[in-house]
């Protein structure tokens, strides 16, 4: 059913490379959690660093863990370790 | 400080035996220097000092009592200082004089210390306490923190345990029908890599290519977000399926020119709104299948009939019946391009690039909690999309199917034309503005007088000939219209 019996659906000669899909768009149009989660631990971690409030440094810390598990693979190992050691303080 | 202090207790000694002295300084403002004690310099820093205090009570005796209003102003500590020297003066000094404290044994010291000092037991602050329970909020976070981490490890091992599971199960339908199974675009040739790329936690790419009627085929594994605890608390809530996307890219000559779709009402409802070729050339509601026999749960959204007619064969309402717990969608499309763009500046100057595509989506079982043994259920879908390309490649419209399919196209492009005429136009003007102004400065820029004055001729000769064509059409349509 799959392939006919008497010749091999494969073509070779045929072959196309694999094109990843223009990126410009796409980040913005897939799930922005990622983003909105950076932005928020970074406000969060500002904000109890000013204020001097505990929890929210909690919050931030909780945000960037969550930014990180939903990021996508496209951005760098670097640039996400760095970002979370500034959410640190 | 303890300098003075002894100092202070000094003096008080040597006050004891000179009084007149001190009822001297007593009674002048201006202190002179007192040669008779050693110590008359600092006398006049104790005096300075002196600020206007409360008169304290204290039983003592008179020039000590002046030594003590001297220097009330001073610290309690000091004064503090003071009244120990004071007491160890009247000690060293005087005999302890009962008489002076009468009132005090009677009352009783606990009836004293309820009625105007209870003794309040202060509590110490939680940063001082060296237990667990000052730290209870710490405790709570990085338990929280450490759960979260547990979910991520244990998430990102289910899914890719899942697309191992589901590569496994296809590996050999795809290595049958692609020659490219497996690719990255990174590596110089084209040569399969047989694994699955990771573009997240959750989402796992293949590439196939090398096959007869189709470009490639893109498979995409798009698992649930188990490595997220927030998701994983949030599908609690809302059971979803994990999901197999599969495009496949046709070649130009093996598709005829149809828009088709077939899936759950739900999916297609949103596909209409959503695509740009579904919401352009099926503008009619999804209907009912079971007239092709189809179950209930499945709809269609067709460009014609004959299509729907042509698409419907046995073999595919056979899989479409047999597996229509996990379909969600089967869009076949020739002018596929996406989902709508919503572009600020209003519509896009032109048409949108389309690509003759075949989409299908299936739902993995067990809406959610799947496990690695069910990805072999989805094998048979796999034979679908297969059997589809080759149908696909096969079907033609007949000569009416044609006529329509183009009609339709044509009115879509005229539509999209009308809609960004006034853009267009605008962009076009633009244009030529611009391409005059360049060859003015073209001409500004030219150093030879000569070469500048035939510049310029050229292109007043050429606004004269623009302005008599235009002139000549004017007429034309004068002409025609009379």
């Amino acid at each position: 059913m799959s392939s006919n019996n008497m010749s091999d659906p494969r073509r070779p000669n045929k072959v196309l490379r694999y094109k990843p899909p223009p990126s410009e768009c796409n980040p913005a149009l897939d799930d922005p959690t990622p983003d909105y989660m950076n932005l928020l631990g970074m406000i969060f971690s500002m904000c109890g660093l000013m204020l001097k409030l505990k929890w929210c440094a909690w919050v931030a810390v909780y945000c960037s863990f969550i930014s990180f598990a939903n990021s996508r693979s496209s951005e760098d190992t670097k640039q996400m370790m760095s970002s979370f050691i500034t959410l640190s303080p | 400080m303890k300098a003075f202090y002894v100092l202070c207790a000094v003096l008080l000694v040597f006050g004891s035996v000179s009084e007149a002295k001190f009822d001297d300084f007593e009674d002048e403002e201006d202190l002179v220097e007192y040669d008779d004690n050693d110590f008359a310099e600092f006398e006049d820093v104790m005096e300075d000092s002196v600020t206007e205090s409360p008169q304290r009570v204290i039983t003592t005796e008179d020039d000590e009592d002046e030594t003590t209003v001297e220097l009330e102003g001073q610290d309690e500590n000091q004064e503090g200082d003071f009244e120990d020297a004071d007491t160890q003066g009247d000690t060293e000094s005087e005999p302890y004089d009962d008489e002076e404290f009468e009132g005090y044994e009677d009352k009783p010291d606990t009836s004293s210390s309820k009625n105007k000092d209870p003794i309040t037991i202060v509590d110490v602050p939680a940063h001082l306490q060296n237990s667990w329970e000052s730290y209870y909020l710490e405790i709570l976070m990085v338990t929280g923190l450490l759960a979260y981490i547990m979910n991520y490890i244990i998430g990102k091992n289910k899914n890719s345990r899942l697309a191992q599971a589901w590569f496994n199960s296809h590996r050999e339908l795809l290595e049958s029908n692609f020659t490219l199974v497996g690719d990255d675009g990174t590596n110089k040739e084209a040569t399969s890599t047989g694994k699955l790329n990771q573009e997240n936690e959750h989402i796992y790419n293949l590439w196939c290519s090398g096959r007869v009627c189709c470009e490639g085929m893109l498979i995409q594994l798009r698992f649930l977000k188990r490595q997220d605890l927030l998701n994983v608390l949030a599908r609690m809530m809302r059971p979803v399926s994990d999901q197999v996307q599969i495009k496949v890219t046709m070649n130009d000559e093996d598709m005829d020119t149809y828009v088709f779709a077939v899936g759950t009402r739900k999916a297609l409802v949103r596909l209409q709104k959503e695509m740009q070729d579904l919401s352009e050339f099926c503008s009619d509601k999804p209907k009912s299948g079971a007239k092709y026999g189809l179950p209930d749960s499945l709809a269609i959204l067709s460009e014609m009939g004959e299509v729907t007619e042509g698409m419907m064969d046995t073999k595919m309402v056979h899989f479409l019946t047999h597996y229509a717990d996990k379909i969600e969608s089967v869009h076949f499309s020739d002018q596929f391009s996406g989902p709508k763009i919503m572009q600020e500046e209003g519509q896009p100057l032109k048409l949108p690039d389309t690509k003759r595509t075949l989409l299908f989506t299936f739902n993995v079982p067990g809406s959610g909690n799947t496990y690695p043994k069910d990805m072999e259920a989805l094998l048979p879908l796999m034979n679908m999309v297969i059997y589809s390309i080759d149908k696909a490649k096969k079907f033609r419209l007949n000569r009416e199917g044609k006529q329509k399919a183009d009609k339709n196209r044509a009115r879509v492009e005229e539509n999209f034309l009308k809609l960004t005429h006034v853009q267009r136009q605008e962009a076009a003007q633009s244009r030529r503005e611009e391409k005059k102004r360049a060859e003015k400065e073209r001409i500004m820029n030219e150093e030879d007088p000569e070469k500048q004055r035939r510049l310029e001729e050229a292109a007043l000769r050429r606004e004269q000939k623009k302005l008599e064509k235009k002139q000549m059409k004017m007429k034309q349509i004068k002409v025609k219209a009379m």
